[in-house]
């Protein structure tokens, strides 16, 4: 589902985000991406959406050679299949739970019947079904997340990204959220997350793969963080 | 559920814009105001000259004492020019009696005119009065290299007196306010692109959040721009629409009562206002259309 081959990325300034970094991920996957702030966490997620290019090496979501996306169509459509959920949840303020994962939606020209039935859908089951008309303001961080998690799988993608989704919950919280996005993986949802949490990564005992300095120190399955 | 979204986007972005995007409509409206004023210039330039060129006669003065052999002789010589439809001999003494009817309310002037410096002419008809050069040709004048004055060389002719020298002035006035007026104009048109293009990026800047989270699940390029694009359309239209009110404004108000104080004037109508009202939407157009891929550049490849 997810494969960088030989990857490397220079910034501009000579900084080495990554170096020669292969990694495999096969469909229905949880992986915890983890390692120190500067790790090159966040360049690989960055990578996987095409937002930036790689210096070296190809990068292959849902089988498509990325560098071979054109601008145009190929990325949008590569978008439409990857969910990306932030630690800062990145919600509208304007916007009701409802309007913001229905943006989602309707951005990508769903019709009004589509956004009616699974808007509804998705909300009730991250847990939010009586929260449609609430505005991001007055949830709490671990449901402004679960609408950010709503808005990621309202159109039923092939990979869910995650980066540091727990960085602003408290433990409890974020057990709920762990425990959100392990039902999402249940139903055939490829899982990425970035993170520090060393907790949730020791509690799920998931596939773990460590970066150090742009490098893949670490690729172990039912692995712990350190 | 499409056509809604665009009119709802172009809304919102608009108001949320208010001062910004007013700034915009009104430099677009006096941009197209002007440029549609410099079309009209130009119109109500070609109908005098049309006009003049259309009534007036050529005279050709002749040299005195008149022997009617050189007249039956100039007549049939212009007979046989192609321009030429009919050219009637008048006498001294009938050119007096046009002098003295023409300047009937001058009496100093009449009474301070001997008759004998009227001359004798051939008033000429022309069946193309585009052609009226021909005149002047047939009759071998033309001005002299040392004084620059027209000297004829037909026997009995004294001087030609076709419009050539009123037509070149009319012409001069109407390069100068035409190319004037587009100047200013073309001026005007870039500071209203510059103005839409500048109320496009701070919309795009009021909702770099929203476009981000577009950008992320995947919206197309077009489906990102198009709002923004329909916003600077719509700006330079309302501009548009403002500058033909205002251009039939100016003619109702300005135009029209000079029509009544000089009839002898003809002057542009509506149909000629409504002629150039395309030419200023196709301007508008233009600018929302530059305003977008200037304002758009390198802020939102995905």
């Amino acid at each position: 589902m997810i494969s960088l081959q030989r990857v490397s990325k220079t910034y501009p300034k000579g900084v080495n985000a990554l170096e020669d970094v292969s990694i495999e991920i096969d469909k229905g996957e949880f992986v915890f991406l983890v390692g120190p702030s500067g790790s090159g966490k966040s360049t690989s997620l960055r990578l996987l959406l095409k937002e930036e290019e790689p210096t070296a090496g190809d990068v292959y979501v849902a089988g498509k050679n990325l560098q071979r996306l054109s601008s145009w169509s190929g990325v949008p459509k590569l978008r439409r299949n990857i969910g990306t959920v932030f630690q800062d949840f990145k919600l509208l303020q304007d916007k009701t739970v409802f309007e913001n994962v229905a943006f989602a939606l309707e951005v990508i020209g769903k019709p009004k019947h589509v956004i009616d039935t699974r808007v509804p859908e998705i909300l009730e089951y991250v847990g939010l079904g009586e929260k449609l008309n609430n505005y991001p303001d007055e949830l709490s961080g671990g449901e402004q997340q679960r609408v950010s998690i709503a808005r990621a799988c309202v159109n039923r993608p092939l990979v869910l990204l995650a980066d540091e989704p727990t960085g602003n919950l408290d433990p409890n919280t974020s057990v709920d959220i762990m425990r959100l996005l392990d039902k999402v993986n249940k139903i055939g949802t490829t899982v990425l997350m970035a993170t520090h949490d060393q907790a949730i990564v020791d509690a799920m005992r998931k596939r773990v793969i460590q970066l150090e300095g742009g490098r893949l120190v670490r690729d172990q399955s039912r692995g712990v963080y350190a | 559920m499409r056509l809604e979204y665009y009119f709802r986007e172009t809304a919102s972005g608009l108001r949320r814009n208010g001062v910004v995007a007013f700034a915009a409509i009104s430099t677009a409206f006096i941009a197209l105001f002007l440029f549609g004023l410099a079309l009209l210039i130009g119109k109500q330039l070609d109908i005098v000259i049309e006009d003049i060129t259309r009534n007036v006669e050529v005279t050709i003065y002749l040299t005195d004492p008149v022997n009617p052999d050189t007249v039956a002789h100039l007549q049939t010589k212009l007979q046989d020019l192609s321009a030429v439809e009919s050219a009637e001999f008048e006498t001294k003494e009938e050119a007096y009696q046009r002098f003295v009817e023409l300047f009937r309310e001058q009496q100093t002037l009449v009474e301070n005119t001997d008759p004998e410096t009227i001359p004798a002419s051939l008033r000429v008809k022309l069946t193309d009065t585009a052609q009226y050069e021909q005149v002047a040709a047939a009759m071998g004048c033309a001005p002299d290299e040392d004084t620059g004055l027209i000297v004829c060389t037909e026997p009995g002719v004294r001087q030609v007196r076709d419009y050539s020298a009123l037509l070149e002035r009319l012409n001069t006035i109407k390069g100068v306010l035409r190319y004037g007026m587009l100047f200013v104009a073309i001026v005007m048109l870039v500071s209203a692109v510059l103005l839409v293009a500048n109320t496009l990026r701070m919309g795009m800047f009021a909702r770099r959040k929203e476009i981000g989270i577009m950008r992320l699940v995947g919206a197309t390029n077009w489906r990102i721009r198009a709002p923004f694009l329909i916003e600077g359309l719509v700006e330079s239209l309302i501009g548009a629409i403002f500058a033909v009110i205002f251009l039939f404004g100016l003619k109702v108000i300005a135009i029209d009562r000079l029509r009544g104080e000089v009839a002898f004037l003809p002057l542009v109508r509506n149909s000629d206002v409504m002629t150039i009202a395309p030419w200023i939407l196709l301007a508008a157009t233009v600018i929302a259309v530059i305003a977008g891929t200037v304002g758009m550049r390198r802020f939102l490849d995905v």
